[in-house]
C-alpha cells in the first residue's frame, strides 16, 4: 500500500500550501477506503470512482499535475515520495497559452441527446447521472448503461459500469431483488470481453469463492477499527459491512455462534414461511460455472416490512442447512447468521457457502437446495414463531470448451 | 499482489526518470512490465481531465479543476 508512504512524504508539503492532494478510490464501497485513511490519520479529499469512470486497467496509479492543470509526472513510484519537493512541487512550469477548459456536464443536454439514441450518448448520460444525479438515480444510470449496451454489443467498460450500478442500487433504499445477481453477471461479461482489467478482476473476485492462496481484500478492517478505538476515536461507520467472500479467512466475519452438526429439520416438519415474514435473495458468483469448479453462493434474508416482521433475537440465531444435490461439495452444510443485541431486529441477515460442481454434472440449469430456519416476531410486541424456509439456488451450468483449462 | 509486481519492475525506471530531472517523459518501459496505456488526459504532458467524481464524504460531486492553481498529487487506489 503506497498511500501511507505518499502521505508521510506530502504532510508538510501540504501543511506549508505547495502542493494539494485528491485520493480517488477505484473501490464498490468507497467509505471503506475513508476508514482506512482514518486508521492512518490521513485527511486527503477522497473522491470515488466506483464504476471505474477513469476507465483504468489498475491501482495505485500517483499523477503529479502542475498548477494549470498539466501532468507532470505520472505511474510515479512510492519511491518518488521522498525527492517529489525537489522533483516537482520546486520546479517552475510554463503557463500554457490557453488553459485547459473545466468540464462540466450539463445534465438536461446530455438527456435531450438520448433522444438520438446511440450508444455515445446513453453512456455519456449515465456517466453524468452517476455522479450528478440526486442520489436516487441509481434506476437511471442502470437504464442509460442498458440501452448503451444494447446498442453496441460488447462494450467492456459500460458492462462494468453497468454491473456496479445495479450494485449501488443493491446497496441503496431502491434494491431490486435481482439486483447483485445482475451487478455479478456484467461485472463478468466485462472481464471476458477485457481480461486484463485488474480493478474488474478484484470486483468479480470480492464476492467470488476464496482464492486458493488467500489474498486478503478487507482484512485490515478488524485492526483499523481495534487501533482506531485503542485512541479514542470512533471508528466510521460503513454503510455496507463486508461480506464472509471478501475476508481471506474463511468464516472470519461470523461471530462465533452454535453450528448444529445434524440436519436440523430432516423430515421437514417446520411450518413454511413463503414470504409471508421474509424474503430471500440469492446471487451466485461466478454465475455461470462449468464442471469441477466451484461457486460462492450468497443469500440475504430480509423481514416483510410489510407485514411489520422481526427477527426474534432471545432465541437461537438463523440456520441455513445447505443440501446440494448428490455428488456435489460444500465447504459447509449448516451456516449460522448471528442474531443482533436487540430484543428483536429487522436488519437483512446473509449467509454465504461455497460448492463445487462434479465433473460429471451435464450442462444446462440447476438448483442447489437448502433451507433456513429462523425465529420471527409478528411486530414487536406480536406473536413469536418457529419458521422454515425453503431456498432453491438457480445455478446456470455450462459445458467446458475443449482445451480449456481449470 | 499483481499490482506490487507490476510497481516494482516500474520503479527503476520512473525512480530514473525523476533522479534525471531534466526530462519530464520517462523513457518507455518494455511492454512485459507495462500495463495498458493510460487513459488520454493520464500521460505526461496531457492536459489533466477536469472530471467531477463522488466525495467519499458526503456524495457531493467534486471537480478535480477546485483543485486548479495549486501543484496536484492525484493518488488513485483501493484498500484492498
Amino acid at each position: 500500500m503506497d498511500v501511507p508512504v505518499w502521505h508521510a512524504g506530502l504532510a508538510q508539503l501540504e501543511k506549508d500550501g505547495k502542493v494539494a492532494v485528491v485520493a480517488i478510490v477505484q473501490e464498490q464501497h468507497p467509505d471503506r477506503a475513508r476508514l482506512f485513511l482514518q486508521w492512518k490519520r490521513i485527511g486527503w479529499p477522497t473522491l470515488a470512482d466506483s464504476l471505474d469512470l477513469l476507465n483504468l486497467e489498475t491501482v495505485p496509479l500517483t499523477i503529479a499535475v502542475d498548477e494549470y492543470g498539466i501532468v507532470r509526472f505520472t505511474e510515479l513510484p512510492m519511491s518518488a515520495a521522498k525527492t517529489i519537493e525537489q522533483t516537482f512541487v520546486n520546479q517552475t512550469y510554463p503557463k500554457p497559452a490557453a488553459l485547459p477548459p473545466i468540464d462540466r456536464p450539463d445534465l438536461p443536454a446530455l438527456r435531450a441527446a438520448t433522444t438520438r439514441n446511440t450508444a455515445h450518448a446513453w453512456r455519456a448520460y449515465g456517466d453524468a447521472l452517476s455522479v450528478w444525479g440526486d442520489g436516487r438515480q441509481w434506476g437511471d444510470v442502470i437504464a442509460a448503461y442498458q440501452h448503451a449496451a444494447q446498442l453496441e454489443h460488447g462494450d467492456a467498460p459500460t458492462e462494468f459500469r453497468l454491473g456496479s450500478a445495479f450494485r449501488k442500487r443493491y446497496d441503496s433504499s431502491a434494491r431490486q431483488p435481482a439486483d447483485f445477481q445482475d451487478a455479478e453477471r456484467h461485472w463478468a461479461q466485462a472481464l471476458d470481453l477485457d481480461p486484463n482489467r485488474y480493478i474488474w478482476r478484484r470486483r468479480v473476485q470480492q464476492y467470488g469463492p476464496h482464492l486458493e492462496t488467500p489474498e486478503p481484500f478487507f482484512d485490515w478492517i478488524r485492526d483499523a477499527r481495534a487501533e482506531i478505538a485503542s485512541r479514542g476515536e470512533t471508528p466510521l461507520s460503513l454503510t455496507v459491512e463486508p461480506a464472509d467472500s471478501e475476508y481471506a479467512t474463511a468464516g472470519a466475519s461470523v461471530a462465533a455462534a452454535k453450528v448444529p452438526a445434524a440436519e436440523p429439520d430432516p423430515r421437514g416438519r417446520i411450518r413454511r414461511d413463503r414470504g409471508e415474514f421474509v424474503a430471500v435473495e440469492t446471487a451466485v458468483v461466478p454465475s455461470t460455472v462449468t464442471p469441477g469448479d466451484t461457486v460462492r453462493v450468497h443469500l440475504t434474508f430480509r423481514p416483510n416490512l410489510r407485514t411489520k416482521a422481526h427477527w426474534n433475537n432471545e432465541v437461537d440465531a438463523l440456520v441455513y442447512w445447505v443440501s446440494p444435490p448428490r455428488a456435489w461439495t460444500t465447504d459447509r452444510r449448516a451456516v449460522v447468521a448471528p442474531n443482533a443485541a436487540a430484543e428483536v431486529s429487522q436488519e437483512p441477515r446473509t449467509v454465504e457457502f461455497e460448492v463445487k460442481v462434479p465433473e460429471t454434472q451435464a450442462p444446462g440449469a440447476t438448483a442447489v437446495p437448502g433451507y433456513a430456519l429462523y425465529y420471527v416476531c409478528e411486530g414487536v410486541n406480536g406473536v413469536c414463531m418457529y419458521r422454515r424456509r425453503d431456498v432453491s439456488v438457480p445455478l446456470q451450468i455450462t459445458a467446458r470448451q475443449k482445451g480449456t483449462k481449470r | 499482489m499483481r499490482a506490487s509486481v507490476i510497481w516494482l519492475l516500474s520503479a527503476a525506471v520512473a525512480v530514473a526518470a525523476l533522479g534525471g530531472g531534466a526530462a519530464d517523459q520517462p523513457k518507455p518501459k518494455p511492454i512485459w512490465e507495462r500495463n495498458a496505456p493510460l487513459p488520454p488526459g493520464f500521460n505526461v504532458g496531457d492536459a489533466f481531465p477536469t472530471f467531477a467524481l463522488r466525495s467519499a464524504a458526503d456524495g457531493r460531486p467534486v471537480s478535480v479543476a477546485e483543485f486548479r492553481g495549486k501543484k496536484l498529487i492525484v493518488n488513485i487506489f483501493a484498500s484492498w
